[in-house]
């Protein structure tokens, strides 16, 4: 499962195995030389594409350390696009609305995926595949071929003019994921173990809350991670269904500012940079729960 | 603490599968009772309907003089171990244990009061703060009968709880378990495949095939007596010789034939096996590997045949034997009936110290106090119930 | 379709009088514990598709709605506009096979584990947690006329090819296709590295003692063993992009010059809120789905194959 969090299972893979020092035999040297050629080579490769993938980085960081005007010449530096931020961008306002609407959906989420994803997977009832196979297929649907009706419907119940537009959107768009994913967690603990509990005197509401739920701690940290930097990265929900500019996100704040064409790409930048931090933390931090929630499925 | 009443009880599977047929089974207060078969007879299936984690199709279990039909598995007031333990992986051992009181509501000091005292007696106090991961195979085991204990049910259910361990180990929680059982004097009914725990745990032991319960008795009972060829054919390691054999009279004296082989049978099996009735009938007959001694010369009713193999034990050794004659292959249907029949071959139990070798012929006698007949069609024995 | 499903699996329970008190419970928390999500995709996914059909069949305008019928999708088919788009989808998909192909490379040579190639994983990786509205601004100086690219062209000695990208007509749906491919290879790395640590390293080893080289060890073990992850991998591009862009195009380009960058995910954002063409709009998300859902079904079919 998290096997990137453990690679010591396969690092033995390329490397050099230990009988090419038992004998000398000749041409093993040249052998030898090639290989060392080869992850020179590899090696090379992988700074150069390391430069690539650093490159936005590098970009945020340098331009927004400039002036406007700094930037248009070419050169020079300056902390005052940082110091005058708020005026143009209010970020502390945007962090603090990305964070509650990923807050609030997330725990949609994970509630009602953690209970459906338990019922499907352990509680068998009549027709339960079917409305598996109807649920996880709806994760197919992009936002975009349903986006005039769902707009139209949020809009009238005038959920737009506060989080829980956006809110109740990403959490039918997150749902059908985190179900298909506790659904295969759950799957894999044992019926036994449910018995247990059940002979031991819980109910199967019991079951759920006292022995699943702490048993899936990994699982719902694998939906919180993807979802978050789902969530928080999002544009088009947020752009849409959060029509009150004092609520909107930090990325949406960001695309709307580009939007003006009029702003100074130093500020953008630098906005970027803002937006993308807290991501990036989460997933530095959570990075194995990110690989797991990928390849759920695939790895059985 | 109380008795468990099977009464005629039938599980069928959706799809028609049927899992237990017909079932009636008195478990008594304090009791140890062993079901054993082979896999697929039915009797996890029946201790699961104890528990209630399977519904009765048919007819009814009583725990106490209580049906519980319809009862939940909570409110039985049993407690099983699992086969894998099932223990909580997020949970201490102190926790696991302590887990059905704390969802009873029973007090705090009272649950670790009895999640200690359990602890001693299962050799666990050391371990009551790790979880489940960090204990090995048997210490889990442990646990999983302290679960059971610290509740002080009526009755403890137990599935297959050794067949995760290694052989040693085995042998070892055999006597603990049983050493448990009887300082408790709760009912326990336990599930087993193994007629080696079946035979040294179970005050009694039921055999189960198919669905049908076969046999049930005391394990002396069991190997002295079995009811029908398969029991004989289960019961004991390595198993009773069945023979397809014909038993003649000659002379108002009554012998057996199989193979090119005849030994003589003394005359009261007449009486106690409805052997009259079987005079120059095919029957099956049985001979625990241990009845077959070494014949001394000169000795009455010998017979010979050809060691194949030599399986040298140490304490004992185990001679396979064939003998001429038609090595007729037993029909289907006496297959169905009684696994295990054959006309040529034949295992004994003979001393460590016996001159045999592979390729040799040897001279033989049963020991005709302790011959046994079944129907060849039916598989039931021959004997007179007594 | 959900709902009565979940009636069906009550009223079978109830036709059977055997089930005992345990299954029963077991199926009344079974249904009950999927009713919430049964609600919110009911509500805000099926409903909103047999809506979306009812509406491409009018000329709602978001104010008054006309019933038009099977003419507004002859309309729709009869407008270049949706060609244009629908052609702009077909030429970014030329980008998939770079989208999996550089991952493809990196994910080899992340395994070679080389040193410092957990450092690598993790800066490779890192471009995932950031939004596709900052890589489009990143993008967008990259791609600028006094940008990044032009500035390294003039390094190489190039100056004479000082382009503009994005506003070109010809030009900006490659500079889409390329932010589009860079904006994939972490989250395809990903998987194909993942699939790599599942390879049983003893099967390279035994090729190798065979006298195979890198080449045929890649060719007849890694590859095959990674065909699963490949396929999840493709259809994962391919399902991006037509529905992962909007971001992309809403900071880059804003679906122009013209209409040389606007995709049909685009061109529903924009036909529905620029042009308050709703009925148009919701025609159009229709046509998006029905793609989206080919894809979806081949690769049910691509799985299905596997499992049987």
């Amino acid at each position: 499962m998290s096997v990137l969090s453990n690679p010591s299972t396969s690092s033995a893979a390329l490397t050099p195995a230990p009988r090419a020092s038992s004998i000398d035999v000749p041409g093993r040297n040249r052998s030898l030389a090639r290989r060392r050629l080869g992850r020179t080579l590899i090696f090379a490769s992988m700074i150069l594409m390391a430069v690539v993938m650093l490159y936005p980085f590098a970009v945020m960081i340098l331009v927004s350390f400039k002036t406007n005007a700094q930037y248009l010449i070419g050169h020079g530096s300056s902390t005052q696009t940082w110091r005058q931020i708020n005026a143009n961008l209010p970020v502390w306002q945007e962090l603090w609305n990305s964070t509650v609407v990923c807050t609030l959906s997330i725990a949609i989420i994970l509630v009602i995926g953690v209970m459906a994803g338990f019922s499907f997977a352990k509680l068998q009832f009549r027709g339960g595949n079917v409305v598996f196979l109807g649920i996880v297929s709806a994760m197919m649907v992009p936002l975009q071929a349903i986006l005039i009706p769902e707009f139209v419907n949020i809009a009238k119940t005038g959920l737009t003019n506060n989080y829980l537009g956006a809110v109740v959107v990403y959490a039918a768009l997150g749902t059908p994921f985190s179900i298909f994913l506790f659904t295969t967690y759950f799957r894999r603990i044992p019926d036994e173990l449910i018995e247990a509990g059940i002979v031991d005197g819980l109910g199967y509401w019991g079951v759920l809350w006292r022995l699943a739920l702490p048993m899936a701690l990994p699982a719902i940290a694998t939906v919180t991670v993807l979802q978050f930097i789902q969530i928080w990265d999002d544009l088009l929900v947020g752009l849409l269904f959060l029509q009150n500019p004092g609520e909107r996100t930090i990325t949406v704040g960001l695309a709307a500012l580009a939007a003006g064409h009029t702003t100074s790409i130093p500020l953008l930048m630098a906005g970027s940079l803002v937006s993308a931090l807290p991501a990036m933390i989460v997933y530095l931090l959570f990075q194995r729960f990110l690989v797991r929630g990928l390849t759920m499925g695939i790895d059985r | 603490m109380a008795e468990i009443n099977f009464d005629r009880v039938v599980k069928v599977y959706p799809g028609g599968n049927t899992a237990v047929q017909d079932f009636s089974l008195q478990v008594a207060d304090g009791e140890f009772m062993v079901l054993v078969g082979p896999s697929g007879c039915g009797k996890t299936t029946a201790l699961r309907m104890i528990a209630g984690l399977e519904e009765v199709s048919d007819g009814t279990i009583s725990i106490g003089g209580r049906v519980v039909n319809n009862v939940l598995p909570k409110d039985r007031d049993i407690a099983m171990v699992f086969q894998n333990y099932a223990l909580y992986p997020q949970m201490t051992v102190a926790q696991n244990m302590g887990f059905a009181l704390k969802i009873r509501n029973v007090a705090k000091d009272e649950i670790t009061r009895r999640v200690a005292e359990t602890a001693k007696i299962l050799r666990l106090s050391e371990y009551l703060d790790r979880r489940p991961k960090a204990l090995s195979g048997g210490q889990r085991q442990r646990v999983a009968m302290g679960r059971a204990i610290v509740r002080e049910p009526q009755a403890f259910l137990m599935d297959e709880p050794l067949s995760n361990l290694d052989a040693q180990l085995r042998v070892e929680m055999r006597t603990e378990i049983s050493r448990i059982q009887r300082l408790l004097g709760v009912a326990t009914i336990y599930v087993t495949h193994d007629q080696t725990e079946a035979m040294t745990m179970g005050d009694r032991v039921a055999v189960m095939r198919g669905g049908v319960l076969q046999q049930v008795a005391t394990p002396e009972d069991l190997y002295d007596h079995p009811a029908n060829s398969f029991v004989a054919g289960f019961i004991g390691s390595p198993p009773m010789n069945l023979l397809s054999a014909t038993v003649v009279e000659v002379e108002g004296a009554l012998s057996a034939r199989f193979g090119d082989q005849s030994v003589a049978v003394p005359g009261h099996y007449r009486e106690s096996h409805h052997l009259s009735e079987y005079v120059t009938r095919p029957l099956l007959l049985g001979v625990r590997p241990e009845d077959l001694v070494l014949a001394t010369p000169g000795v009455e009713g010998r017979f010979s045949a050809t060691v194949t193999l030599r399986e040298a034990l140490g304490s004992e050794i185990l001679a396979h034997l064939n003998f001429g004659g038609e090595d007729a292959i037993v029909s289907d249907e006496v297959a169905a009936a009684s696994p295990g029949a054959h006309s040529s071959r034949i295992v004994a139990r003979l001393g460590a110290r016996a001159q045999v070798l592979v390729g040799e012929r040897l001279e033989l006698t049963l020991n005709p106090e302790r011959l046994h007949f079944f129907d060849t069609s039916t598989g039931v024995t021959l004997a007179r119930t007594r | 379709m959900s709902l009565s499903a979940s009636l069906s699996a009550s009223t079978n329970a109830r036709r059977r009088p055997q089930s005992s008190l345990l299954v029963k419970r077991r199926r009344r928390v079974g249904v009950l514990l999927v009713v919430p999500a049964l609600v919110l995709v009911g509500l805000l996914i099926v409903y909103p598709i047999a809506q979306a059909v009812y509406y491409s069949f009018t000329n709602w305008d978001g104010l008054t709605t006309q019933w038009v019928g099977p003419s507004a999708w002859v309309q729709a088919f009869h407008n270049p506009t949706m060609w244009t788009a629908l052609k702009n989808n077909a030429e970014l998909l030329l980008s998939v096979p770079f989208a999996l192909g550089i991952p493809l490379l990196v994910a080899v040579m992340l395994h070679q584990r080389v040193a410092g190639w957990k450092i690598f994983r993790s800066i490779y990786f890192l471009p995932t947690a950031i939004s596709w509205v900052v890589i489009g601004l990143v993008a967008e100086h990259f791609f600028a006329y006094s940008g990044t690219l032009n500035s390294l062209l003039s390094d190489i000695g190039l100056s004479s090819v000082h382009t503009n990208m994005l506003g070109q007509e010809n030009e900006a749906l490659i500079a889409l296709g390329i932010t589009f491919i860079f904006s994939m290879i972490g989250t395809n790395t990903m998987l194909f590295l993942t699939g790599l640590a599942t390879l049983d390293p003893s099967l390279e080893e035994a090729a190798r003692i065979d006298g195979a080289g890198a080449w045929r060890i890649f060719r007849h073990i890694t590859l095959p063993h990674l065909s699963r992850f490949i396929q999840l991998a493709f259809v994962m591009t391919v399902i991006s992009a037509f529905s992962a862009l909007f971001s992309l195009i809403f900071v880059m380009t804003g679906g122009g010059p013209g209409y040389s960058t606007t995709t049909m995910e685009f061109l529903v954002y924009q036909t529905g809120f620029n042009q308050s063409q709703f009925g148009t709009a919701a025609l159009y998300g229709i046509i998006l789905f029905v793609i989206t859902a080919l894809v979806g079904v081949v690769q049910l079919r691509l799985i299905g194959a596997k499992d049987s």
